[in-house]
């Protein structure tokens, strides 16, 4: 945003707005008719959001669209939310101001990186119809709403209003509006369909906002409803300073013209993530510059040799300088549950799995990747898969072949898991869609349009890593599939046909119907175990039966293990088998003796989760003969959950950030000789691993 | 040995097949059918009957999958239904065996193949004849011309005799489904030998010229792979009335098997073999040979062609050097021809010309 910003803050003053739009409508998003509109929902769409976040409302979000002349191509577009609402006179300022007061130290995961936000379709209606946008807002503690007709005035270059005043905002059903606001805009657009149309992008936003509930009104009047599925905002991000590993000379540069800071100390300090007083220590000494400098006398030379030594380039005692990696509370990820439940709501299909790996940090920024696979159902089986790319929550539609996160899926084999792909490279086919998220402080793109992520070794390995995973959680999926369907099988032949045959030959021969028990050891000869986990509507709990049957001649010993979402908060309820916790997320049950013929019962139930929250249980087992139905327990998957657990455990550990030092210590130049702690090793947790991963079936 | 039973027969022998079931139950064991393998691998010449007839490999039907199980209870089902039209004095076609299986719940057929299919196992196992089930098939029976004179009795149980020249239309006689002494009875000819001929259009170029008079021969209309009746009455006139076969078929690999099927035995009714082939029957054409030297119209080989000829060459039926040559003849000219491509030389050509010369081959002109 800020590069555009400051474009366009320069370019102010030499040329006309349009021609500025001209110029630059490439990365506006305003290049074609089609994506014109597209970009103009998105703005809307994304300050709607934006609002209802910061205000913590559930956002209610209705777009409607409809074509006002359909051979001039003019479309109307009405965007309205339940949001704070904006007071009156800041309307204006959010509709018409074409400067932003940038934050530039404050670094945050944010949607707004796109274009120049919702003042760029102003000036683009203005431009295309000579209309101006129609904004109505109403703030909870007003009785009435505002309204105001925001234009440009081109030969100015200054926002106009027009038409302003107040009125009752009545709701459709009669009832007045308690807050929120609606933009009605006429601009020169196409209404399309398909892969790049306003409902793709509304689809994939309500897929990565399942706090959402999202109408669409197309222009043929059908309604397009993404309902709600979480009562859960997201979380609220923390802003961080840069950290040095991030920053760039022209930064740095504005950083120090900028600084109110006393001295170099307290500048590396007080603006810096990652820098303790060692590393301030270091710092200054690497760069060969006095801590206690002030800093106006900082220039030129002194600023790139500040910033070589951030690099490593300058070192201390013949190393780079460490330095403690950026907290990771600033980012927000979506979580695996409730992306499971925006693709669940949005695709039809038999198999959803996600994964939202833990944070990791690449030059100086933080960013974690999440993954959701969705497989089966009615979706194609001879197409490329569906790619669902996201940036910060943000939708990319564009440039789909160039981005990173789109590398990111070919990089891998998927025939492994059970997917098509020539070669082994390049987007597999098969009836699944992949959803790539990339939440960073810091999304770097291959250009101005912002539709493509630029290649970054680090996130396509933690890309690759996450889909890697998945892959195998499908493959697992599929192959768990075809074995129940064998079992099925197997308990047709027994229950029904093979009495059948026993009835049948027995009327023939006119003889007594012979015992079964026999025959059928002989068929089946296996343990098998049948699992269901279902949501009981009464109860409100998942519940989910594990039912084991020896089908053997002998008595049969195991402990039966299943997997639960402990981490999401689940409890086990009427579980009177007992048992044991063997891990997080693992729950055990010995069982001694399972005797020939016998069926043997372990019911439990899930409570505090929602419907659909967990729909699959993996059921493993340790003993020497096979469980049809169950996994045999490896006990490196038991070590990586633990593993897993650790760094959870680890992160709930506030980091020892920078140490605060007195004042008269800044003042001396002793202060650098101040034996201060070493902290190298990041208490935020480590980059390496995931989450967890279980599949589940729809 | 390929005989009717009477009911009582045809009823222990089903119950035999029951019972292997039954006993498997009681021991214990998962139940089964067990049934020659049914395939080119498994038939082999019988020197007594001089014919093929099915080998010693076994295959054995269990219930531990699914499909078979669902097998053995669809012949269970047929046993029962057999056992009531034994009991009822009724007869059913295959295809009404196939709607009735819809009652059978799990026992029902998946699809109309399965029932002929497993009437055939039935049969094999049996040993009994699809005649002594009171199953009767759907498959058309042939069309017959020439100086021969039979008895059939009728369905109101009457004899009527029939010349095959005088007493029939231009289509011919047809030949019922049942073809044994109780219906059919073959009473005189003045005949020097029967012609089997493939195609419809053949047949009636035959008749129209009046073939059948001047070269004393008895005309028979295959349509395509001859149905069981077909071959069977071929089998009783060559064996009754010591009647020479000629066959006359498509110059292909499928006619090759046509062939087969009547002089050897077809390899899914290699259990009655003797019952139905006849031996002595000649391949008249059309040869691979006669497609070069009648320079006859011909086609490319399909691929699907190329695979019957290749499987032809293992097949112990076409053993013999003059198979062998065929085929192998056939696969490098790549070429196959239809009997009416003899059109090529006029309507009269295969009366004229070309019959005559290949039967002065066999000596039978």
């Amino acid at each position: 945003m800020t590069g555009i910003a400051q474009k366009l803050a320069s370019n102010q003053k030499q040329v006309a707005i349009s021609e500025f739009f001209e110029k630059n409508k490439h990365f506006l998003g305003f290049d074609s008719l089609a994506r014109s509109l597209i970009t103009a929902v998105k703005e809307a769409v994304d300050n709607a959001l934006d609002a209802c976040e910061e205000a913590r409302i559930l956002p209610t979000i209705r777009i409607q669209i409809t074509k006002v002349d359909a051979n001039k191509d003019i479309i109307r577009m009405v965007v309205e939310d339940n949001g704070p609402g904006i007071p009156q006179k800041s309307i204006e300022k959010v509709f018409g101001q074409l400067l932003f007061g940038s934050r530039f130290h404050a670094i945050r995961q944010s949607r707004g990186q796109q274009g120049i936000g919702i003042t760029g379709v102003v000036m683009y209606c203005q431009l295309t119809t000579g209309r101006a946008t129609h904004v109505r807002s109403k703030i909870a503690t007003e009785p009435t709403a505002a309204f105001v007709d925001i234009g440009l005035d081109t030969r100015k270059n200054k926002a106009t209003k027009a038409n302003a005043g107040r009125e009752i905002w009545y709701n459709e059903d009669g009832s007045g509006k308690e807050h929120g606001t609606e933009v009605t805009a006429e601009m020169k657009a196409k209404y399309q369909k398909g892969r790049q149309s306003v409902w793709q992008y509304l689809r994939m936003t309500s897929i990565v906002n399942p706090h959402a509930e999202i109408i669409f009104i197309d222009p043929d009047g059908e309604k397009h409803h993404w309902t709600r599925v979480t009562e859960r905002l997201p979380t609220k991000v923390e802003s961080i300073k840069p950290h040095p590993h991030g920053i760039e000379l022209g930064q740095l540069q504005r950083m120090v013209a900028e600084s109110n800071d006393l001295n170099v100390n307290h500048f590396l300090l007080n603006n810096f993530s990652g820098v303790t007083n060692r590393a301030r220590k270091e710092l200054c000494e690497a760069a060969d510059i006095a801590g206690t400098r002030k800093m106006k006398t900082v220039k030129g030379d002194d600023i790139r040799h500040l910033l070589e030594a951030f690099q490593g380039e300058r070192v201390f005692n013949g190393m780079p300088v460490k330095l403690l990696k950026p907290p990771t509370n600033c980012l927000s990820p979506i979580e695996e549950l409730l992306i499971k439940k925006g693709l669940s709501k949005t695709i039809d299909s038999r198999f959803v799995s996600t994964l939202t790996r833990v944070p990791s940090v690449t030059q100086g920024n933080p960013f974690q990747i999440e993954v959701g696979l969705i497989f089966g159902g009615d979706m194609a089986g001879d197409k490329p898969v569906e790619i669902l790319r996201f940036a910060n929550r943000v939708p990319l539609m564009y440039q789909q072949g160039g981005c990173l996160l789109t590398k990111a899926i070919e990089s891998v084999d998927w025939r492994q898991y059970g997917l098509d792909q020539a070669g082994g490279r390049g987007v597999p086919k098969g009836p699944a869609a992949v959803l790539v998220h990339l939440a960073s402080t810091n999304v770097q793109f291959t250009s101005e349009a912002k539709e493509a992520l630029a290649d970054n070794a680090e996130v396509m390995e933690e890309g690759r890593k996450a889909m890697l995973e998945m892959g195998r959680g499908l493959r697992k999926h599929l192959e768990k599939k075809k074995k129940m369907a064998k079992t099925k099988e197997k308990f047709e032949l027994i229950n029904d046909i093979l009495p059948a045959i026993a009835k049948k030959s027995a009327e023939i021969l006119d003889r007594p119907v012979p015992e079964l028990s026999g025959s059928i050891t002989k068929i089946m000869s296996a343990v098998i175990s049948e699992t269901t986990t279902e949501w009981n509507k009464q109860t409100k709990q998942t519940d989910v039966e594990i039912i084991l049957f020896n089908y053997t001649s002998r008595v049969r010993a195991y402990t039966i293990l299943a997997t639960w979402p402990e981490k999401s908060g689940a409890k086990i309820e009427n579980n009177e088998n007992g048992g044991r916790k063997e891990a997080l997320g693992v729950w055990a049950w010995k069982l001694e003796s399972l005797q020939p013929g016998e069926k043997k019962i372990i019911a439990y139930s899930l409570s505090g989760l929602e419907r659909g929250d967990w729909t699959e249980t993996e059921v493993l087992f340790r003993g020497s003969q096979d469980v049809i139905g169950a996994t045999k327990m490896d006990e490196k998957f038991l070590q990586e959950i633990r593993r897993q657990e650790q760094i959870l455990d680890e992160s709930g550990i506030d980091s020892p950030d920078t140490e605060s030092m007195s004042e008269s210590e800044m003042e001396s130049e002793q202060v650098s000789e101040t034996p201060v702690e070493e902290t190298v090793e990041p208490a935020v947790a480590p980059p390496e691993g995931q989450r967890t991963l279980f599949g589940g079936e729809v | 040995m390929a005989r009717t039973h009477t009911a009582e027969e045809t009823k222990t022998a089903m119950h035999k097949v029951v019972a292997e079931m039954y006993d498997r139950i009681i021991k214990g064991e998962p139940p089964t059918m067990t049934l020659p393998v049914r395939t080119k691998t498994n038939i082999g010449f019988d020197k007594k009957l001089g014919v093929y007839k099915y080998g010693k490999k076994q295959s054995v039907r269990d219930a531990t999958s699914l499909g078979s199980a669902k097998q053995l209870l669809r012949t269970l089902h047929v046993v029962e239904f057999i056992e009531e039209m034994l009991d009822a004095g009724k007869s059913s076609t295959l295809r009404e065996m196939y709607y009735i299986s819809e009652g059978w719940g799990m026992g029902k057929f998946g699809s109309q193949n399965d029932s002929n299919n497993l009437a055939e196992d039935l049969e094999i196992v049996t040993k009994c004849l699809r005649e002594d089930f009171k199953l009767r098939p759907e498959e058309d029976g042939a069309r017959m011309i020439g100086n021969l004179t039979l008895r059939e009795r009728n369905r109101r149980g009457e004899w009527m005799r029939i010349n095959a020249r005088d007493d029939v239309g231009d289509s011919g006689y047809g030949v019922p489904y049942n073809v044994e002494l109780e219906k059919i009875e073959l009473l005189e000819h003045d005949i020097d030998f029967i012609m089997a001929i493939e195609t419809g259009g053949m047949f009636d170029r035959l008749i129209e010229n009046g073939f059948d008079e001047q070269y004393r021969c008895g005309l028979l209309h295959l349509k395509g792979q001859p149905a069981r009746s077909t071959r069977r009455i071929m089998k009783r006139m060559s064996e009754e009335w010591d009647l020479p076969v000629v066959v006359f078929l498509d110059g292909d690999p499928w006619s090759f098997r046509i062939f087969a099927s009547i002089a050897y035995g077809a390899i899914k009714t290699a259990h009655i073999s003797e019952y139905l082939a006849t031996p002595s029957a000649t391949y008249l054409g059309i040869t691979a040979d006669d497609i070069v030297a009648y320079e006859l119209p011909s086609d490319d080989l399909s691929k699907k062609d190329v695979e019957a000829l290749n499987a032809e060459l293992t097949d112990p039926r076409f053993a013999d050097s003059w198979w062998q040559e065929q085929i192998n003849m056939m696969l490098e000219l790549g070429k196959k021809a239809e009997q009416q491509s003899l059109a090529k030389y006029g309507l009269d050509f295969v009366t004229e010309t070309y019959l005559p010369e290949k039967l002065a081959e066999l000596g039978l002109a």
